[in-house]
Protein backbone atom coordinates (compact mmCIF):
# COMPACT_ATOMS: atom_id res chain seq x y z
CA UNK A 1 0.00 0.00 0.00
CA UNK A 2 2.87 2.32 0.80
CA UNK A 3 4.49 2.13 -2.63
CA UNK A 4 1.89 3.96 -4.62
CA UNK A 5 2.86 5.31 -7.99
CA UNK A 6 3.25 9.01 -8.21
CA UNK A 7 2.82 10.23 -11.77
CA UNK A 8 4.92 7.32 -13.03
CA UNK A 9 8.07 8.29 -11.14
CA UNK A 10 10.00 5.91 -8.94
CA UNK A 11 9.44 6.49 -5.22
CA UNK A 12 12.53 6.20 -3.02
CA UNK A 13 11.55 5.45 0.60
CA UNK A 14 13.40 7.15 3.47
CA UNK A 15 16.22 5.01 4.82
CA UNK A 16 16.10 4.59 8.60
CA UNK A 17 19.80 3.92 9.21
CA UNK A 18 19.56 4.45 12.99
CA UNK A 19 16.81 1.86 13.30
CA UNK A 20 18.90 -0.71 11.47
CA UNK A 21 21.94 -0.12 13.67
CA UNK A 22 19.74 -0.34 16.76
CA UNK A 23 18.14 -3.56 15.59
CA UNK A 24 21.57 -5.17 15.01
CA UNK A 25 22.74 -4.17 18.49
CA UNK A 26 19.60 -5.63 20.06
CA UNK A 27 19.93 -8.86 18.05
CA UNK A 28 23.52 -9.29 19.19
CA UNK A 29 22.45 -8.69 22.78
CA UNK A 30 19.65 -11.27 22.51
CA UNK A 31 22.15 -13.77 21.07
CA UNK A 32 24.45 -13.15 24.05
CA UNK A 33 21.64 -13.80 26.53
CA UNK A 34 20.54 -17.00 24.80
CA UNK A 35 24.14 -18.15 24.54
CA UNK A 36 24.88 -17.71 28.21
CA UNK A 37 21.51 -19.16 29.32
CA UNK A 38 22.25 -22.40 27.50
CA UNK A 39 26.03 -22.49 27.91
CA UNK A 40 27.77 -25.39 29.59
CA UNK A 41 30.68 -25.27 32.00
CA UNK A 42 33.22 -27.95 32.93
CA UNK A 43 32.41 -29.98 35.99
CA UNK A 44 36.11 -30.57 36.76
CA UNK A 45 35.50 -34.29 36.36
CA UNK A 46 36.18 -36.46 33.40
CA UNK A 47 34.40 -39.47 32.04
CA UNK A 48 36.38 -42.38 30.64
CA UNK A 49 35.38 -45.25 28.42
CA UNK A 50 37.42 -48.16 27.25
CA UNK A 51 36.95 -48.66 23.56
CA UNK A 52 38.80 -51.38 21.68
CA UNK A 53 41.14 -51.86 24.59
CA UNK A 54 41.98 -48.20 24.70
CA UNK A 55 40.90 -45.95 27.54
CA UNK A 56 39.54 -42.62 26.33
CA UNK A 57 38.82 -39.82 28.76
CA UNK A 58 37.10 -36.48 28.22
CA UNK A 59 36.12 -33.62 30.50
CA UNK A 60 32.44 -33.51 31.36
CA UNK A 61 30.31 -30.38 31.28
CA UNK A 62 27.05 -29.25 32.86
CA UNK A 63 24.44 -26.54 32.28
CA UNK A 64 25.64 -23.23 33.69
CA UNK A 65 22.05 -22.46 34.74
CA UNK A 66 21.43 -25.94 36.16
CA UNK A 67 18.49 -26.64 33.82
CA UNK A 68 18.67 -30.30 34.79
CA UNK A 69 17.99 -29.28 38.41
CA UNK A 70 15.07 -27.16 37.24
CA UNK A 71 13.69 -30.10 35.29
CA UNK A 72 14.06 -32.37 38.31
CA UNK A 73 12.31 -30.05 40.81
CA UNK A 74 9.81 -28.00 38.78
CA UNK A 75 6.94 -30.44 39.19
CA UNK A 76 8.13 -32.16 42.34
CA UNK A 77 5.50 -32.54 45.02
CA UNK A 78 7.63 -30.35 47.30
CA UNK A 79 7.44 -27.41 44.93
CA UNK A 80 3.79 -28.01 44.06
CA UNK A 81 2.92 -27.81 47.76
CA UNK A 82 4.83 -24.54 47.89
CA UNK A 83 2.89 -23.22 44.89
CA UNK A 84 -0.36 -24.11 46.60
CA UNK A 85 0.59 -22.33 49.81
CA UNK A 86 1.77 -19.26 47.87
CA UNK A 87 -1.61 -19.10 46.12
CA UNK A 88 -3.42 -19.51 49.43
CA UNK A 89 -1.39 -16.77 51.11
CA UNK A 90 -1.99 -14.46 48.14
CA UNK A 91 -5.73 -15.11 48.09
CA UNK A 92 -6.32 -14.71 51.83
CA UNK A 93 -4.05 -11.67 52.22
CA UNK A 94 -5.65 -9.96 49.21
CA UNK A 95 -9.12 -10.75 50.50
CA UNK A 96 -8.28 -9.10 53.83
CA UNK A 97 -6.62 -6.24 51.96
CA UNK A 98 -9.54 -5.57 49.63
CA UNK A 99 -12.36 -5.86 52.17
CA UNK A 100 -10.56 -3.88 54.88
CA UNK A 101 -9.18 -1.44 52.31
CA UNK A 102 -12.58 -0.55 50.83
CA UNK A 103 -13.96 -0.21 54.35
CA UNK A 104 -11.12 2.15 55.35
CA UNK A 105 -11.59 4.14 52.13
CA UNK A 106 -15.27 4.65 52.96
CA UNK A 107 -14.36 5.71 56.51
CA UNK A 108 -11.73 8.04 55.13
CA UNK A 109 -14.34 9.77 52.96
CA UNK A 110 -16.74 10.21 55.87
CA UNK A 111 -17.54 13.75 56.95
CA UNK A 112 -17.18 12.61 60.57
CA UNK A 113 -13.59 13.38 61.65
CA UNK A 114 -13.73 10.61 64.25
CA UNK A 115 -14.14 8.13 61.39
CA UNK A 116 -11.89 9.72 58.76
CA UNK A 117 -9.09 10.47 61.23
CA UNK A 118 -8.37 6.88 62.34
CA UNK A 119 -8.65 5.76 58.72
CA UNK A 120 -5.93 8.22 57.81
CA UNK A 121 -3.75 7.08 60.74
CA UNK A 122 -4.16 3.45 59.69
CA UNK A 123 -2.94 4.18 56.17
CA UNK A 124 -0.14 6.37 57.50
CA UNK A 125 1.11 3.66 59.85
CA UNK A 126 0.84 0.57 57.69
CA UNK A 127 2.14 2.26 54.58
CA UNK A 128 4.93 3.91 56.51
CA UNK A 129 6.55 0.75 57.88
CA UNK A 130 8.07 -2.07 55.79
CA UNK A 131 5.87 -5.10 55.23
CA UNK A 132 8.87 -7.32 56.03
CA UNK A 133 9.11 -5.74 59.47
CA UNK A 134 5.34 -6.04 59.96
CA UNK A 135 5.45 -9.78 59.23
CA UNK A 136 8.15 -10.19 61.87
CA UNK A 137 6.15 -8.12 64.31
CA UNK A 138 3.12 -10.40 64.04
CA UNK A 139 5.38 -13.44 64.25
CA UNK A 140 6.88 -12.14 67.50
CA UNK A 141 3.70 -10.60 68.93
CA UNK A 142 3.79 -13.24 71.67
CA UNK A 143 6.69 -11.34 73.23
CA UNK A 144 4.35 -8.36 73.62
CA UNK A 145 1.20 -10.26 74.58
CA UNK A 146 1.74 -13.77 75.95
CA UNK A 147 -2.06 -14.00 76.01
CA UNK A 148 -4.27 -12.36 73.42
CA UNK A 149 -7.35 -10.92 75.10
CA UNK A 150 -10.23 -8.94 73.69
CA UNK A 151 -12.28 -6.96 76.17
CA UNK A 152 -13.26 -3.45 77.15
CA UNK A 153 -10.55 -1.06 78.35
CA UNK A 154 -10.44 -0.24 82.10
CA UNK A 155 -13.31 -2.67 82.72
CA UNK A 156 -13.24 -6.29 83.87
CA UNK A 157 -14.96 -7.43 80.68
CA UNK A 158 -13.37 -10.08 78.47
CA UNK A 159 -14.91 -11.43 75.28
CA UNK A 160 -12.25 -13.88 74.11
CA UNK A 161 -8.83 -14.86 75.31
CA UNK A 162 -6.25 -17.22 73.84
CA UNK A 163 -2.52 -17.87 74.15
CA UNK A 164 -0.60 -16.01 71.46
CA UNK A 165 0.84 -19.30 70.21
CA UNK A 166 -2.31 -19.53 68.07
CA UNK A 167 -0.47 -17.12 65.75
CA UNK A 168 1.50 -19.54 63.61
CA UNK A 169 3.97 -18.52 60.94
CA UNK A 170 1.26 -18.70 58.31
CA UNK A 171 -1.12 -16.59 60.41
CA UNK A 172 1.60 -14.03 61.04
CA UNK A 173 2.35 -13.87 57.32
CA UNK A 174 -1.33 -13.44 56.45
CA UNK A 175 -1.76 -10.72 59.09
CA UNK A 176 1.38 -8.88 58.01
CA UNK A 177 0.61 -9.08 54.30
CA UNK A 178 -3.15 -8.48 54.59
CA UNK A 179 -3.07 -5.54 57.00
CA UNK A 180 -0.32 -3.89 55.01
CA UNK A 181 -2.21 -4.46 51.78
CA UNK A 182 -5.36 -2.88 53.26
CA UNK A 183 -3.49 0.42 53.56
CA UNK A 184 -2.63 0.38 49.85
CA UNK A 185 -6.06 -0.88 48.81
CA UNK A 186 -7.67 1.90 50.85
CA UNK A 187 -5.87 4.49 48.75
CA UNK A 188 -6.78 2.69 45.53
CA UNK A 189 -10.44 2.41 46.54
CA UNK A 190 -10.54 6.03 47.64
CA UNK A 191 -9.17 7.16 44.28
CA UNK A 192 -11.84 5.05 42.59
CA UNK A 193 -14.68 6.42 44.67
CA UNK A 194 -13.75 10.07 44.20
CA UNK A 195 -13.34 9.48 40.46
CA UNK A 196 -17.10 8.90 40.14
CA UNK A 197 -18.92 12.05 39.08
CA UNK A 198 -20.86 13.73 41.88
CA UNK A 199 -23.89 13.90 39.59
CA UNK A 200 -24.20 10.12 39.85
CA UNK A 201 -24.75 10.36 43.60
CA UNK A 202 -27.21 13.22 43.12
CA UNK A 203 -29.19 11.19 40.61
CA UNK A 204 -29.23 8.18 42.94
CA UNK A 205 -30.25 10.40 45.84
CA UNK A 206 -33.03 12.02 43.84
CA UNK A 207 -34.46 8.56 43.14
CA UNK A 208 -34.80 8.13 46.89
CA UNK A 209 -31.78 5.88 47.44
CA UNK A 210 -30.15 5.99 50.85
CA UNK A 211 -26.49 6.88 51.08
CA UNK A 212 -25.61 3.23 51.52
CA UNK A 213 -27.65 2.21 48.47
CA UNK A 214 -26.12 4.86 46.25
CA UNK A 215 -22.65 3.79 47.37
CA UNK A 216 -23.31 0.10 46.76
CA UNK A 217 -25.47 0.31 43.62
CA UNK A 218 -24.10 3.35 41.83
CA UNK A 219 -20.74 4.57 43.11
CA UNK A 220 -18.77 1.39 43.81
CA UNK A 221 -19.68 -0.38 40.54
CA UNK A 222 -18.42 2.65 38.63
CA UNK A 223 -15.41 3.08 40.87
CA UNK A 224 -14.45 -0.49 39.96
CA UNK A 225 -13.27 0.66 36.55
CA UNK A 226 -10.62 2.74 38.30
CA UNK A 227 -10.05 0.26 41.13
CA UNK A 228 -9.57 -2.96 39.14
CA UNK A 229 -6.38 -2.20 37.14
CA UNK A 230 -4.23 -1.17 40.13
CA UNK A 231 -5.78 -3.98 42.19
CA UNK A 232 -4.60 -6.41 39.54
CA UNK A 233 -1.13 -4.99 40.01
CA UNK A 234 -1.51 -5.43 43.76
CA UNK A 235 -2.46 -9.11 43.34
CA UNK A 236 0.57 -9.71 41.14
CA UNK A 237 2.75 -7.81 43.58
CA UNK A 238 1.28 -9.75 46.51
CA UNK A 239 1.97 -13.08 44.83
CA UNK A 240 5.66 -12.23 44.83
CA UNK A 241 5.69 -10.51 48.23
CA UNK A 242 4.43 -13.71 49.88
CA UNK A 243 8.03 -14.94 49.43
CA UNK A 244 8.91 -12.79 52.46
CA UNK A 245 7.05 -15.36 54.55
CA UNK A 246 9.95 -17.73 53.90
CA UNK A 247 11.93 -15.65 56.40
CA UNK A 248 9.69 -16.77 59.27
CA UNK A 249 9.83 -20.38 58.18
CA UNK A 250 6.65 -20.58 56.13
CA UNK A 251 7.15 -23.20 53.43
CA UNK A 252 5.59 -21.40 50.51
CA UNK A 253 7.17 -21.51 47.06
CA UNK A 254 10.44 -19.78 47.91
CA UNK A 255 10.60 -21.32 51.38
CA UNK A 256 10.45 -24.76 49.77
CA UNK A 257 13.17 -23.83 47.31
CA UNK A 258 15.40 -22.59 50.14
CA UNK A 259 14.73 -25.73 52.14
CA UNK A 260 15.74 -27.93 49.25
CA UNK A 261 18.91 -26.06 48.29
CA UNK A 262 19.96 -25.94 51.93
CA UNK A 263 20.47 -29.68 51.70
CA UNK A 264 21.63 -30.19 48.10
CA UNK A 265 23.39 -26.87 47.39
CA UNK A 266 21.82 -26.60 43.94
CA UNK A 267 21.05 -22.99 44.75
CA UNK A 268 20.76 -21.44 41.28
CA UNK A 269 18.65 -24.29 39.91
CA UNK A 270 16.10 -23.96 42.71
CA UNK A 271 16.01 -20.18 42.55
CA UNK A 272 15.24 -20.53 38.84
CA UNK A 273 12.62 -23.20 39.55
CA UNK A 274 10.84 -20.87 41.97
CA UNK A 275 11.20 -17.94 39.56
CA UNK A 276 9.65 -19.92 36.70
CA UNK A 277 6.66 -20.68 38.89
CA UNK A 278 6.31 -17.04 39.89
CA UNK A 279 6.51 -16.02 36.21
CA UNK A 280 3.90 -18.56 35.21
CA UNK A 281 1.50 -17.54 37.98
CA UNK A 282 1.82 -13.80 37.32
CA UNK A 283 1.22 -14.44 33.62
CA UNK A 284 -2.00 -16.28 34.38
CA UNK A 285 -3.06 -13.45 36.70
CA UNK A 286 -2.32 -10.82 34.04
CA UNK A 287 -4.61 -12.61 31.61
CA UNK A 288 -7.34 -12.72 34.24
CA UNK A 289 -6.81 -9.02 34.89
CA UNK A 290 -7.37 -8.18 31.22
CA UNK A 291 -10.77 -9.87 31.17
CA UNK A 292 -11.78 -8.39 34.50
CA UNK A 293 -10.93 -4.87 33.33
CA UNK A 294 -12.91 -5.48 30.18
CA UNK A 295 -15.91 -6.54 32.25
CA UNK A 296 -15.85 -3.39 34.37
CA UNK A 297 -15.29 -1.04 31.44
CA UNK A 298 -18.89 -1.76 30.40
CA UNK A 299 -20.75 1.44 29.73
CA UNK A 300 -17.64 3.58 30.06
CA UNK A 301 -16.44 2.98 26.52
CA UNK A 302 -18.50 3.03 23.38
CA UNK A 303 -16.73 -0.06 22.09
CA UNK A 304 -15.07 -2.73 24.18
CA UNK A 305 -11.38 -3.45 23.64
CA UNK A 306 -10.91 -6.69 21.73
CA UNK A 307 -9.79 -9.84 23.50
CA UNK A 308 -6.57 -11.34 22.10
CA UNK A 309 -8.64 -14.05 20.43
CA UNK A 310 -10.93 -11.49 18.82
CA UNK A 311 -7.93 -9.46 17.71
CA UNK A 312 -6.35 -12.55 16.15
CA UNK A 313 -9.58 -13.31 14.30
CA UNK A 314 -9.82 -9.68 13.22
CA UNK A 315 -6.22 -9.68 11.96
CA UNK A 316 -6.75 -12.90 10.03
CA UNK A 317 -9.95 -11.56 8.44
CA UNK A 318 -8.38 -8.26 7.46
CA UNK A 319 -5.28 -10.04 6.17
CA UNK A 320 -7.50 -12.28 4.07
CA UNK A 321 -9.29 -9.19 2.81
CA UNK A 322 -5.95 -7.62 1.98
CA UNK A 323 -4.81 -10.68 0.07
CA UNK A 324 -8.08 -10.78 -1.86
CA UNK A 325 -7.82 -7.06 -2.52
CA UNK A 326 -4.28 -7.29 -3.90
CA UNK A 327 -5.26 -10.32 -5.96
CA UNK A 328 -8.04 -8.31 -7.56
CA UNK A 329 -5.71 -5.39 -8.11
CA UNK A 330 -3.35 -7.62 -9.97
CA UNK B 1 -56.73 23.29 43.33
CA UNK B 2 -54.51 21.66 45.88
CA UNK B 3 -51.12 23.15 46.57
CA UNK B 4 -48.15 21.05 45.57
CA UNK B 5 -45.20 23.23 46.54
CA UNK B 6 -45.30 26.19 48.87
CA UNK B 7 -42.32 28.36 49.80
CA UNK B 8 -42.40 31.17 52.36
CA UNK B 9 -39.27 33.24 52.90
CA UNK B 10 -36.86 30.44 51.99
CA UNK B 11 -33.23 31.46 52.50
CA UNK B 12 -29.94 29.71 51.87
CA UNK B 13 -26.31 30.80 52.12
CA UNK B 14 -23.07 29.13 51.10
CA UNK B 15 -20.28 30.12 53.49
CA UNK B 16 -21.99 33.40 54.40
CA UNK B 17 -22.72 34.26 50.79
CA UNK B 18 -26.52 34.49 50.52
CA UNK B 19 -27.92 32.65 47.50
CA UNK B 20 -31.61 32.69 48.39
CA UNK B 21 -32.84 35.74 50.31
CA UNK B 22 -36.44 34.83 50.93
CA UNK B 23 -38.18 33.03 48.12
CA UNK B 24 -41.99 32.94 48.11
CA UNK B 25 -43.88 30.83 45.64
CA UNK B 26 -46.92 28.58 45.37
CA UNK B 27 -47.26 25.87 42.74
CA UNK B 28 -50.58 24.07 42.47
CA UNK B 29 -51.14 20.50 41.41
CA UNK B 30 -50.99 20.12 37.64
CA UNK B 31 -49.31 23.45 37.20
CA UNK B 32 -46.18 24.08 35.15
CA UNK B 33 -43.94 26.71 36.70
CA UNK B 34 -40.86 28.03 34.92
CA UNK B 35 -38.04 29.65 36.86
CA UNK B 36 -36.00 32.05 34.78
CA UNK B 37 -33.25 34.43 35.71
CA UNK B 38 -29.57 35.20 35.26
CA UNK B 39 -26.99 32.60 36.29
CA UNK B 40 -26.18 32.79 39.98
CA UNK B 41 -29.65 34.06 40.81
CA UNK B 42 -30.40 30.94 42.89
CA UNK B 43 -32.79 29.10 40.53
CA UNK B 44 -31.01 25.76 40.70
CA UNK B 45 -30.35 26.08 44.42
CA UNK B 46 -34.03 26.66 45.09
CA UNK B 47 -34.97 23.67 42.94
CA UNK B 48 -32.50 21.48 44.84
CA UNK B 49 -33.96 22.65 48.17
CA UNK B 50 -37.36 21.31 47.14
CA UNK B 51 -36.15 17.68 47.16
CA UNK B 52 -33.65 18.36 49.93
CA UNK B 53 -30.54 17.87 47.82
CA UNK B 54 -29.63 21.14 49.50
CA UNK B 55 -30.81 22.07 52.95
CA UNK B 56 -32.43 25.51 53.21
CA UNK B 57 -31.37 27.65 56.16
CA UNK B 58 -34.63 29.32 57.14
CA UNK B 59 -38.18 29.85 55.96
CA UNK B 60 -40.92 27.39 55.30
CA UNK B 61 -40.83 24.96 52.41
CA UNK B 62 -43.67 22.50 51.97
CA UNK B 63 -44.29 19.76 49.42
CA UNK B 64 -47.87 18.43 49.46
CA UNK B 65 -48.33 20.18 52.78
CA UNK B 66 -45.38 18.42 54.45
CA UNK B 67 -42.38 20.43 55.59
CA UNK B 68 -39.22 19.58 53.67
CA UNK B 69 -36.56 18.20 56.03
CA UNK B 70 -38.62 18.51 59.22
CA UNK B 71 -41.52 16.88 61.01
CA UNK B 72 -43.84 19.01 63.09
CA UNK B 73 -44.92 17.38 66.38
CA UNK B 74 -46.47 19.13 69.39
CA UNK B 75 -45.22 22.51 68.35
CA UNK B 76 -41.63 21.31 67.82
CA UNK B 77 -39.74 20.83 64.57
CA UNK B 78 -37.92 17.51 64.46
CA UNK B 79 -35.27 17.08 61.78
CA UNK B 80 -36.31 14.27 59.46
CA UNK B 81 -34.29 11.07 59.51
CA UNK B 82 -32.40 10.06 56.38
CA UNK B 83 -35.00 7.39 55.78
CA UNK B 84 -37.91 9.87 55.92
CA UNK B 85 -36.10 12.24 53.55
CA UNK B 86 -35.37 9.40 51.11
CA UNK B 87 -39.02 8.39 51.16
CA UNK B 88 -40.11 11.92 50.30
CA UNK B 89 -37.51 12.29 47.58
CA UNK B 90 -38.73 9.17 45.83
CA UNK B 91 -42.01 10.99 45.13
CA UNK B 92 -40.22 13.88 43.46
CA UNK B 93 -38.61 13.27 40.07
CA UNK B 94 -35.55 15.27 39.13
CA UNK B 95 -33.94 15.83 35.75
CA UNK B 96 -30.44 17.28 35.68
CA UNK B 97 -28.63 19.53 33.26
CA UNK B 98 -25.96 16.89 32.67
CA UNK B 99 -28.42 13.93 32.55
CA UNK B 100 -26.53 11.95 35.23
CA UNK B 101 -27.61 8.59 33.86
CA UNK B 102 -25.96 5.66 35.60
CA UNK B 103 -23.08 4.98 33.24
CA UNK B 104 -22.57 1.36 34.27
CA UNK B 105 -26.19 0.35 33.65
CA UNK B 106 -28.06 -0.18 30.42
CA UNK B 107 -30.95 2.13 29.54
CA UNK B 108 -33.46 -0.42 30.82
CA UNK B 109 -31.53 -0.95 34.07
CA UNK B 110 -31.39 2.81 34.59
CA UNK B 111 -35.18 2.78 34.59
CA UNK B 112 -35.64 -0.29 36.79
CA UNK B 113 -33.05 0.24 39.53
CA UNK B 114 -35.05 2.85 41.44
CA UNK B 115 -38.30 0.94 41.16
CA UNK B 116 -36.73 -2.30 42.38
CA UNK B 117 -34.32 -1.02 45.03
CA UNK B 118 -36.33 1.90 46.42
CA UNK B 119 -39.94 0.99 45.74
CA UNK B 120 -39.52 -2.76 46.04
CA UNK B 121 -41.30 -3.38 42.72
CA UNK B 122 -40.81 -6.85 41.23
CA UNK B 123 -38.17 -7.02 38.49
CA UNK B 124 -40.67 -8.05 35.79
CA UNK B 125 -43.17 -5.34 36.65
CA UNK B 126 -40.36 -2.78 36.75
CA UNK B 127 -39.24 -3.86 33.30
CA UNK B 128 -42.73 -3.65 31.91
CA UNK B 129 -43.17 -0.14 33.25
CA UNK B 130 -39.69 0.84 32.01
CA UNK B 131 -40.55 -0.33 28.48
CA UNK B 132 -43.81 1.62 28.52
CA UNK B 133 -41.94 4.76 29.50
CA UNK B 134 -39.22 4.21 26.91
CA UNK B 135 -41.91 3.95 24.27
CA UNK B 136 -43.42 7.15 25.60
CA UNK B 137 -40.14 9.05 25.11
CA UNK B 138 -39.56 7.33 21.76
CA UNK B 139 -36.59 5.17 22.76
CA UNK B 140 -38.07 1.66 22.93
CA UNK B 141 -35.34 0.34 20.62
CA UNK B 142 -32.52 1.54 22.88
CA UNK B 143 -33.14 -0.43 26.06
CA UNK B 144 -29.98 -2.51 25.72
CA UNK B 145 -27.70 0.45 25.02
CA UNK B 146 -25.47 2.08 27.58
CA UNK B 147 -25.82 5.84 28.15
CA UNK B 148 -22.46 6.58 26.50
CA UNK B 149 -23.85 5.13 23.26
CA UNK B 150 -26.70 7.67 23.10
CA UNK B 151 -26.81 11.27 21.94
CA UNK B 152 -27.34 13.99 24.53
CA UNK B 153 -30.99 14.40 23.59
CA UNK B 154 -31.60 10.68 23.87
CA UNK B 155 -29.84 10.57 27.23
CA UNK B 156 -31.99 13.36 28.57
CA UNK B 157 -35.15 11.60 27.39
CA UNK B 158 -33.98 8.45 29.19
CA UNK B 159 -33.32 10.58 32.28
CA UNK B 160 -36.88 11.90 32.16
CA UNK B 161 -38.19 8.35 31.78
CA UNK B 162 -36.01 7.25 34.72
CA UNK B 163 -37.56 9.93 36.91
CA UNK B 164 -41.07 9.02 35.72
CA UNK B 165 -40.48 5.35 36.53
CA UNK B 166 -40.78 6.26 40.22
CA UNK B 167 -44.32 7.55 39.57
CA UNK B 168 -43.49 10.96 41.01
CA UNK B 169 -46.17 13.49 41.90
CA UNK B 170 -43.85 16.38 41.09
CA UNK B 171 -41.11 16.76 38.49
CA UNK B 172 -38.17 19.13 38.86
CA UNK B 173 -36.14 20.07 35.79
CA UNK B 174 -32.78 21.76 36.30
CA UNK B 175 -31.90 23.40 32.97
CA UNK B 176 -32.71 20.18 31.08
CA UNK B 177 -31.67 21.47 27.67
CA UNK B 178 -28.65 23.63 28.54
CA UNK B 179 -26.07 20.91 27.88
CA UNK B 180 -27.58 19.91 24.54
CA UNK B 181 -26.58 20.74 21.00
CA UNK B 182 -29.16 23.17 19.57
CA UNK B 183 -30.63 20.62 17.16
CA UNK B 184 -31.33 18.19 20.03
CA UNK B 185 -33.21 20.65 22.26
CA UNK B 186 -36.51 20.16 20.43
CA UNK B 187 -36.84 16.42 21.10
CA UNK B 188 -36.44 16.95 24.85
CA UNK B 189 -38.86 19.86 24.96
CA UNK B 190 -41.40 17.73 23.04
CA UNK B 191 -41.26 15.08 25.75
CA UNK B 192 -41.67 17.74 28.44
CA UNK B 193 -44.58 19.30 26.57
CA UNK B 194 -46.35 15.91 26.46
CA UNK B 195 -45.68 15.46 30.13
CA UNK B 196 -47.17 18.86 30.95
CA UNK B 197 -50.21 18.03 28.84
CA UNK B 198 -50.68 14.81 30.81
CA UNK B 199 -51.23 16.91 33.95
CA UNK B 200 -47.86 16.47 35.68
CA UNK B 201 -46.87 19.18 38.13
CA UNK B 202 -43.57 20.55 36.89
CA UNK B 203 -41.07 23.13 38.08
CA UNK B 204 -38.64 23.93 35.31
CA UNK B 205 -35.48 26.00 35.54
CA UNK B 206 -34.88 27.01 31.96
CA UNK B 207 -33.43 29.45 29.49
CA UNK B 208 -35.88 28.32 26.79
CA UNK B 209 -38.21 31.33 26.70
CA UNK B 210 -40.20 29.80 23.86
CA UNK B 211 -40.96 26.77 25.98
CA UNK B 212 -41.86 28.93 28.97
CA UNK B 213 -44.20 31.06 26.88
CA UNK B 214 -45.91 28.04 25.38
CA UNK B 215 -46.14 25.55 28.25
CA UNK B 216 -45.82 27.38 31.57
CA UNK B 217 -48.84 28.46 33.61
CA UNK B 218 -46.68 30.79 35.65
CA UNK B 219 -43.21 32.20 35.08
CA UNK B 220 -41.06 33.27 38.02
CA UNK B 221 -38.15 35.63 37.48
CA UNK B 222 -35.46 35.12 40.10
CA UNK B 223 -32.78 37.72 40.60
CA UNK B 224 -30.22 37.89 43.41
CA UNK B 225 -32.03 35.30 45.49
CA UNK B 226 -35.55 36.73 45.42
CA UNK B 227 -38.48 36.42 43.07
CA UNK B 228 -38.46 39.78 41.37
CA UNK B 229 -41.54 39.26 39.29
CA UNK B 230 -44.01 36.50 38.48
CA UNK B 231 -47.07 36.05 36.39
CA UNK B 232 -48.57 34.52 33.28
CA UNK B 233 -45.92 33.93 30.60
CA UNK B 234 -47.50 36.22 28.03
CA UNK B 235 -47.52 39.16 30.46
CA UNK B 236 -44.08 38.42 31.90
CA UNK B 237 -42.30 37.93 28.60
CA UNK B 238 -44.45 40.34 26.60
CA UNK B 239 -44.66 43.33 28.91
CA UNK B 240 -42.19 43.00 31.78
CA UNK B 241 -42.79 45.45 34.60
CA UNK B 242 -39.43 45.48 36.39
CA UNK B 243 -36.36 47.01 34.88
CA UNK B 244 -34.28 43.93 35.77
CA UNK B 245 -36.56 41.52 33.93
CA UNK B 246 -36.59 43.84 30.95
CA UNK B 247 -32.80 43.92 30.83
CA UNK B 248 -32.58 40.13 31.35
CA UNK B 249 -35.03 39.44 28.54
CA UNK B 250 -33.20 41.80 26.21
CA UNK B 251 -30.12 39.60 26.68
CA UNK B 252 -31.73 36.18 26.21
CA UNK B 253 -34.41 36.79 23.61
Amino acid sequence: MSTEEHSGLEVVPVRHVGQWVGAVVVLVFIAMVVHTLFSRIPTGLSACVTRAGQRVCHATTKWRFQWNVVGRWLFSSDMLHGVLLTLELTAVAMLIGIVLGVFIAILRLSRNRLLSGPAWVYTWFFRGTPVYVQIFFWFEVGLLYPRLTLGLPFLPVTFVSAPSTIISGITAAILGLGLNEAAYMAEIARAGIISVDEGQVEAATSLGMTRRQSLRLVVLPQAMRVIVPPTGNEVISMLKTTSLAASIGVLELFGRAQNIYASNYEIIGLIITASLWYLFLTTVLSIGQFYLERRFARGALRTQPMTPIQRLRHDVTSLRGLVRHSAVAR
Amino acid sequence: MTTMVEARGVTKSYANVPVLRGVDLVVSQGEVACLIGPSGSGKSTFLRCINHLEKHDAGELRVEGNLVGYQLHNGKLYESSDKQICGERANIGMVFQRFNLFQHLSVLENLTIGQVKVRGVKEDDAKRRARELLARVGLESRERNYPSQLSGGQQQRVAIARALAMEPRLMLFDEPTSALDPELVGEVLDVMRDLAASGMTMIVVTHEMGFAREVANTVYFLDQGVIEESGAPADMLGSPRSERLRSFLSKVL
